[in-house]
């Protein structure tokens, strides 16, 4: 296990990753505030925290998977397949609660399958999700014969569109996963065995950790929250749509490695991950208000996460 | 702090406004809608345009501008703003698939000020959110081609089945003794896709002699239906036509034909009418292209929301023009100036 991973556990100080990826949130914030008077108003702010809850979702189960030493690229058909079994439910007249179960029960039963590819059969990460990829999108198309499932409830859409103390409701849903990810990461033995996995199989494997259990659930976890990324956007935009969740993986890779985690696995951080989300849509949010084209948009995407990286090598030496 | 707290009740408030939908407005079929009207009449029947307030501002949310008709339809909207003086922010995702891309974008045009939204949804709902959160803040939302949001208030666009019947037409006339023909469909559950391709085979077959042999999706891609039409050409090789629904799909299968050695046996025909397209036709390899003239639907979308913006009642569909282009006309319909276009099509 690396040496950096004892003293966040044993003394709770703060993370010089993390503050790295918090002055770099605030200088971007800054610059867009200076540049447009929207970008630092109260209803613009609640709009990119909305807007980044989805991708902090999944980015936050993608953040446990690389710290694994894996990879989910399946994250976006898995979301797709999970909201169409949970509009399909709701469609059918099972209560909303059940439906919603049934659609996380989905999203981690594929990630149990990418887990058990993984940790059993021995395939590596990035070619089972890889082909789960395509495996979960065709299901969720040949299911719905390419069309949209329109008609969800609109006690489900109510829900999902409240604001709680002026806070959207997703926005609360991932602040709760997140507080709990972040207890189980640096509080609990299965953080220690999934950062001891990632770090050093072998050593971990000596040490008695089990590592295919381990392995196991990090994809369960985030085939799960793949789903309740998926449930947030069907309540928004009142359809299941098989089609949706395309490209997810990408943003939710670019948020997890933005936000400290290091795609060797052993390193990463939840706060990391959740800020490295609030760039990404903060930069967009920003971005389009000034009337940037979207082609630069991605230009300015791709300048960040590089120098994210940078700034990463530079700060932790060529350890 | 009052701004802050004032805000907070006026978004509880359109969060419930929000929930509350526009369920009473049917699901909207654009092709089918009865409350209607042809983009020629709107100045007949609704007068002038009336003069937009000093500082207008709209939005227009495209899907992407990797995509030439999508650039134009947006030129469309820059001309009339230009002439009204209304400022116009174009926006698109960087993808077509980015669904929740384009989202992101609309939602940041409500809170710029923009008094109405022209918008061309990736999905028939992606946009459902920023629409209703548009609509509770009385900002003017048009949905724009080609992908439909079925509680939309107000759509201007082509007459999707249209395309296919039209090129299903010329078929009929110009090959009397029938044959075998295929479709390259556009990505499968999309509005456009599926109305494009059923207005072209239920004319066709209902003219007796033409059988539809293959009828295959290409997701839009060139490539994929080149791949589609060389396998379609192998298996049936007295194939006489394809109906491809859109140009890039066209080119594609264009090209298929050309390696197959099919040329003169082959129609080709696509939809859009992109600049590739016309350039195409004159050098002799595609066929035709059903034209629905980006730019000038641009133009009428722009007016219709100022329109609306102008307090003025429309009805929901506004239709916008279209016109098969072969040979004998690519050079009459190949003006850059769309008031001569208005005029061509005025007078047909």
């Amino acid at each position: 296990m690396t040496d950096t991973a004892i003293p966040t556990r044993t003394a709770p100080r703060i993370n010089l990753r993390d503050a790295g990826t918090f002055f770099g949130l605030v200088l971007i914030f800054a610059v867009f505030a200076v540049l447009n008077p929207v970008f630092l108003t109260a209803p613009n702010l609640i709009n990119i925290l909305q807007q980044s809850s989805i991708n902090a979702c999944i980015a936050l189960g993608m953040t446990f998977v690389i710290i694994s030493g894996g990879i989910d690229l399946s994250v976006g058909p898995t979301a797709a397949v999970s909201a169409i079994v949970g509009a399909t439910l709701m469609i059918a007249g099972v209560p909303i609660t059940l439906a919603v179960a049934g659609a996380i029960a989905t999203g981690m039963a594929c990630g149990l399958f990418n887990g058990a590819l993984v940790a059993i059969a021995g395939l590596q990460p990035f070619i089972v999700t890889l082909g789960a990829l395509s495996l979960y999108r065709a299901l969720a198309l040949i299911f719905t014969g390419g069309n949209p499932i329109f008609g969800i409830p609109p006690e489900f859409r109510s829900a999902i569109n409240g604001l709680v103390l002026g806070v959207p409701v997703p926005v609360i849903i991932v602040a709760i996963i997140a507080a709990i990810l972040w207890v189980v990461l640096n509080r609990s033995p299965l953080g220690e065995y999934i950062l001891a996995v990632g770090g050093n199989p072998e050593a971990a494997r000596i040490a008695g950790v089990p590592v295919a259990r381990t392995k196991i659930i990090v994809y369960v976890l985030s085939g799960g929250l793949a789903a309740v990324a998926a449930l947030i956007l069907t309540g928004r935009l009142g359809a299941a749509d098989p089609t949706m969740g395309n490209l997810w993986e990408l943003d939710a890779i670019a948020a997890a490695a933005i936000g400290g985690a290091s795609l060797m696995g052993g390193k990463g951080s939840v706060v990391g991950t959740l800020m490295g989300a609030v760039i990404l849509g903060g930069l967009r949010n920003g971005l389009t208000l000034m009337n940037v084209q979207a082609f630069y948009q991605l230009l300015a995407t791709g300048i960040i996460i590089l120098v994210a990286m940078l700034i990463d090598r530079a700060t932790r030496g060529r350890a | 702090m009052i701004s802050i707290k004032s805000f907070l009740m006026a978004s509880a408030v359109t969060a419930f406004a929000g929930a509350a939908f526009a369920q009473d407005l049917a699901p909207l079929n654009s092709d089918t809608e009865a409350d209607r009207m042809d983009w020629s009449a709107l100045s007949e029947q609704l007068g002038d345009l009336p003069k937009p307030a000093e500082g207008t501002q709209v939005g227009g949310v495209s899907k992407t501008l990797t995509n030439e008709y999508w650039r134009s339809l947006g030129q469309g909207y820059q001309n009339v703003a230009d002439a009204q003086g209304v400022t116009l922010a174009y926006q698109a995702a960087p993808s077509e698939g980015d669904q929740l891309g384009q989202l992101q974008i609309a939602e940041s045009m409500i809170l710029q000020g923009n008094k109405g939204l022209l918008v061309s949804p990736q999905t028939d709902n992606n946009l459902q959110p920023a629409m209703e959160n548009a609509s509770a803040q009385g900002i003017m939302v048009v949905n724009v081609n080609d992908a439909v949001i079925p509680s939309a208030e107000h759509y201007v666009g082509n007459v999707q089945r249209d395309n296919g019947v039209r090129v299903a037409q010329w078929f009929i006339d110009n090959a009397p003794d029938g044959g075998k023909v295929a479709v390259i469909e556009g990505q499968p559950g999309v509005f456009a896709a599926g109305q494009r391709t059923d207005g072209f085979t239920a004319t066709i077959t209902e003219a007796g002699n033409f059988e539809v042999a293959a009828s295959v999706p290409a997701n839009w891609s060139r490539e994929t239906a080149y791949d589609a039409a060389s396998t379609i050409l192998q298996q049936h090789p007295d194939l006489i036509g394809f109906y491809a629904n859109n140009d890039g799909m066209a080119l594609g299968v264009v090209e298929a034909v050309k390696a197959a050695g099919l040329q003169d046996q082959v129609a080709v025909f696509g939809t859009d009418g992109i600049s590739d397209a016309y350039a195409s036709i004159r050098a002799g390899d595609l066929t035709g292209t059903v034209d629905s003239f980006p730019v000038l639907t641009g133009e009428v979308a722009m007016e219709v929301v100022l329109r609306l913006i102008g307090g003025q009642d429309l009805p929901r569909v506004v239709a916008t023009p279209q016109a098969l282009i072969t040979a004998d006309n690519v050079e009459e319909f190949s003006v850059e100036d769309t008031a001569a276009l208005r005029e061509m099509l005025l007078a047909e």
